[in-house]
């Protein structure tokens, strides 16, 4: 059995997450070892989660930590 | 830090848990309200909350999914108080800059995280949501789940929806 592009695109979201069969994963990596559009559909889901955790974080800044903290009553 | 990092963090102060999750819920805030002073809001109300509730606190479960819950559901509340009530039409305003090593990188730091912002603003709110806890903030899916008080397959299909869509947004990027 192999997969179509449909079907690997079906499981991107478990492919993803790491969260797929290890049957599953060698199916998938046999239909990316052949298909450079899902390789590069792949590539660039992997692309924007890197690009989120490396810019996506918010520091909630000094001044207004320590005014929450002060109005919550606790030391930091 | 994830849900499943702060399973034995229920005996902590809250100092500690204030100084472990603040930025965590501001992320999350900002993410779903899009401005700052009101993601501010969001984290102050989360720890009223959280200190209101934290002696009853059953432990069932990891205290950080806990926190997550409340910060979700206090960001949901504001977003529909300022739709009710749209004083401040700012949005998604860029407040948090990676440092640069010069004005060129902090121009083009400036420019991208302005743009994944855009980006992430064109999304739904429970779309943006599971993708702040999962892409950003390092969730499992199973735990955004939870958060968001939906099946792990509706998580799925949010987080596929919002990563499809940032992939088309961003191309340039990529």
């Amino acid at each position: 059995m192999s997969l179509t592009c449909d079907d690997l695109d079906a499981m991107l979201p478990e492919f993803l997450d790491g969260s797929v069969t290890a049957d599953e994963a060698t199916l998938a990596a046999e239909h990316l070892a052949t298909c450079e559009e899902c390789t590069a559909e792949l590539n660039e889901l992997e692309s924007v989660t890197k690009l989120y955790r490396e810019h996506g974080t918010m520091h909630l800044p000094d001044e207004s930590r320590k005014r929450i903290a002060g109005s919550l009553g606790i030391s930091e | 830090m994830t849900v499943a990092e702060t399973d034995d963090v229920v005996d902590r102060p809250i100092s500690r848990l204030f100084n472990e999750f603040a930025d965590a819920i501001y992320t999350l805030g900002y993410r779903i309200v899009g401005d700052r002073h009101l993601a501010e809001d969001v984290v102050q109300e989360t720890f009223i909350k959280v200190i209101r509730a934290l002696p009853t606190y059953r432990g069932d479960g990891p205290i950080g999914g806990w926190i997550y819950r409340i910060g979700y559901r206090e960001a949901i509340t504001v977003t529909r108080r300022r739709r009710e009530d749209p004083v401040d039409p700012m949005t998604f305003q860029v407040t948090s800059v990676p440092a640069a090593t010069s004005v060129e990188a902090d121009v083009l730091n400036h420019e991208l995280v302005s743009r994944l912002d855009d980006a992430m603003s064109q999304l739904s709110e429970p779309v943006r949501a599971a993708f702040t806890l999962r892409d950003i903030q390092g969730l499992s899916t199973a735990e955004v789940a939870t958060v968001l008080d939906v099946s792990e397959s509706a998580a799925k299909m949010r987080l596929a929806r919002a990563r499809e869509a940032l992939r088309v947004q961003l191309k340039e990027y990529l």
